[in-house]
């Protein structure tokens, strides 16, 4: 189990997944950057229960959501971590291949912190993720940590 | 596709020049809109009085501590309206404080940057914003009043 | 007593007693022998512990003087009442043949002196120390008094301007910033495009500006240091290195520094506070680097019930007439042109380490590098404990653990 999480990458696509994860390490990011695969994961790791009941339950400085995911949707976990008084001040930032205008609505409205449409062009899309990475780690005043712990839900 | 719209709400003129010179830097377009107390930005906001014709903000840069209307409390309006909500808003001030920075992020604060007292630091920062927010992310589409 | 020459007329002393006796020639043995040792006495004379106290109420005396056996109660009862009274009077006991042993024994309790009244002619003078001895109490409580009033009115005047230092410093910050920013931006746009005195003047405005900058920050650090609730908790210094480190990662990196520390221990202490105090010594480290990539060695050990810190490096190293004066605030050994800074960086720590109740000091040679000291208590848990309760730990001790920039 690593140390301090600064990310948490919620993808489900092992292409996307390894692509950003190598262009976080290329910033340095790659050691603290906790990988799931699918929403109830994601919300595990948030809640600190089931796989990730014994981690040391900081708050990681950023999550990097994809919206499809299998079990639990993007927006499902989106919503549960923004409704969550402890939870709901850690940064999100939707990055999502998708191009439905709803989706951007929807995302805003229920808090996403940001959008990212994954852009097409590998060049693009390193640029994004690398810009992301920068802005909510390095630009972005993290909000004070506080113990996710303390509000289990119960699991979907 | 239009050009985004931002809505700086800071009442120092300097630090107004200062934003939008830092902006511009990103190369990212987009044109600036500065209003210098909150009870302007509201008005801006909802298309009031001289307002009327005004544009809806991609994007809103806010100074918490505002004449007339505090920083926060336009923070709060922004984000329980639910024709405004969905608009970013950054907290863009000089203050570290730890109990400003929680409160902006329960108010519904999308991110909160803190100005830095050197210029070369305060530019590289601005530019970071514009680089992020104009040039990377995707900001929601202007909502027909 | 020598009989006074004739025309100087005796200075009379007055004196207001109370006599606890029972046998009226006693009574006026004792009196008589006052008067005629230039005594001027008002008082009373009181056989029961009720009269007693009633007129040490009504009107205290400067003196009491009690028989050692007095029918129902004993002259020594007598004390008690004064304590409960709490009226700080002298009593001397007058007294018919007392054994030594007794004699002590009340003295023990509390009596001033004890006479025998076959020995009157010793009264006066054990009446006289006693009441100096009253008058010597009575200016220490006053003093006392005075005294923590005093540091009462210098601890509230220090709040005062500690508050003042840091509101000023504060609320200078944004005017300053005003013109670091644009005289900067002056410099930016204008260079080469008015005249060569102007070029000069705005650089030297943008100079004045960005140090003006840099000592607000300073002040504000050390005025910090000194306000800041001091929030004591479990510090590993392991990581609070780690954490200074990341702050000077630039200057690590551009000196090619090289930075050891093995198993530092959990301290009681401020994390934030440590963190500036290993920060500000390990960028002096590497600030007063001499020609040979600077090389600091930090470590602890236990000694005389405490934390020993130690902080040294291959650097410039400091004159043997200088290792006290460096931790004067605004102190500083070269010119600005040398090595930057405003000689607040060595005062903070001092601040910060005696506030955690420890010492701190350096131990130095001109070209030698310097070895700075610091003493902090120990903490409940030691870093084996520490280990054992949180296995999850990366934690190397056996080997030290060494970071190099590059």
């Amino acid at each position: 189990m690593k140390g301090r999480t600064e990310i948490l990458l919620v993808e489900d696509n092992q292409h996307d997944q390894e692509l950003i994860l190598q262009i976080l390490g290329q910033e340095n990011l790659a050691d603290t950057t906790q990988a799931v695969e699918n929403g109830s994961e994601a919300l595990d790791f948030i809640f600190c229960r089931g796989a990730f009941s014994g981690r040391n339950c900081e708050p990681p400085r950023l999550v990097l959501l994809d919206l499809n995911l299998p079990r639990v949707s993007g927006l499902e976990v989106l919503q549960q971590i923004k409704s969550d008084a402890c939870a709901s001040t850690i940064p999100v930032a939707v990055l999502t291949s998708s191009w439905e205008g709803r989706d951007l609505a929807a995302s805003y409205q229920l808090g996403a912190n940001s959008y990212i449409q994954k852009p097409v062009e590998l060049q693009q899309f390193r640029e994004a993720v690398r810009r992301t990475a920068l802005y909510w780690l390095v630009t972005n005043q993290r909000p004070v940590a506080q113990d996710t712990r303390a509000t289990r839900q119960a699991a979907p | 596709m239009k050009m985004p719209e931002v809505l700086l709400v800071d009442d120092n003129p300097a630090d107004v020049d200062l934003t939008s010179e830092g902006l511009a830097r990103s190369e990212c377009s987009h044109r600036i809109n500065s209003v210098s107390d909150g009870a302007e930005a509201m008005a801006f906001l909802h298309r009031e009085g001289k307002y009327h014709d005004a544009p809806s903000p991609a994007l809103m840069i806010l100074d918490l501590n505002l004449p007339r209307k505090d920083g926060r409390a336009v923070l709060a309006e922004v984000k329980t309206d639910p024709a405004l909500r969905q608009t970013p808003v950054v907290i863009f001030s000089t203050s570290q404080a730890g109990p400003d920075i929680g409160r902006s992020y329960q108010l519904g604060a999308n991110s909160y940057v803190t100005k830095p007292a050197e210029l070369s630091e305060f530019f590289s920062v601005v530019r970071s914003i514009g680089e992020f927010w104009l040039g990377c992310a995707c900001l929601p589409s202007p909502e027909e009043s | 007593m020598t009989p006074k020459p004739p025309g100087t007329g005796p200075e009379k002393t007055k004196l207001r007693i109370l006599l606890v006796e029972d046998t009226a020639a006693d009574s006026e043995l004792i009196l008589r022998h006052l008067r005629r040792a230039g005594f001027e006495i008002t008082g009373d004379v009181v056989q029961t512990a009720a009269q007693f106290r009633s007129r040490l109420r009504s009107d205290p005396p400067d003196i009491v003087l009690a028989d050692y056996n007095l029918g129902q109660w004993r002259g020594m009862e007598a004390l008690a009442i004064l304590r409960e009274e709490k009226m700080d009077i002298p009593l001397i006991l007058v007294s018919g043949a007392l054994g030594d042993v007794t004699a002590v024994e009340c003295i023990k309790q509390g009596a001033t002196d004890y006479v025998l009244k076959d020995a009157l002619t010793r009264l006066p003078v054990s009446i006289r120390r006693a009441l100096q001895e009253k008058q010597l109490r009575e200016d220490r409580r006053r003093a006392e008094e005075e005294l923590a009033k005093k540091v009462g009115e210098l601890a509230h005047s220090n709040m005062e301007l500690e508050q003042f230092a840091y509101v000023a410093s504060h609320d200078l910050q944004e005017p300053l910033r005003m013109v670091a920013a644009y005289t900067q931006l002056l410099a930016e746009r204008y260079h080469g495009k008015l005249d060569e005195q102007a070029d000069k003047y705005i650089h030297y405005a943008v100079d004045g500006a960005l140090r003006m900058q840099a000592l607000i920050q300073d002040l504000l650090a050390f005025s910090r240091a000194g306000r800041a609730d001091m929030d004591l908790t479990s510090a590993d210094c392991n990581l609070i290195v780690e954490d200074a480190m990341k702050n000077l990662a630039v200057a690590i990196r551009e000196s090619n520094a090289v930075v050891n520390f093995e198993c530092l221990p959990v301290v009681m202490g401020n994390a934030a506070q440590l963190r500036q105090v290993f920060q500000n010594l390990i960028g002096n480290a590497i600030k007063f680097r001499g020609s040979r990539p600077p090389v600091v060695q930090i470590s602890a050990e236990q000694e005389n019930g405490e934390w020993l810190f130690s902080v040294s490096d291959n650097g410039i190293g400091i004159a043997p007439e200088h290792l006290d004066s460096i931790f004067v605030v605004f102190q500083r050994l070269h010119t600005r042109q040398e090595y930057p800074g405003n000689g607040i960086g060595l005062s903070i720590c001092k601040k910060i380490i005696e506030r955690h109740g420890g010492k701190i000091w350096v131990e130095s040679h001109e070209g030698h590098g310097a070895n700075f000291k610091f003493t902090l208590p120990l903490e409940a848990h030691t870093v084996r404990e520490v280990m054992i309760l949180e296995p999850g730990k990366e934690h190397k001790h056996e080997d030290a653990r060494s970071l190099v920039g590059g």
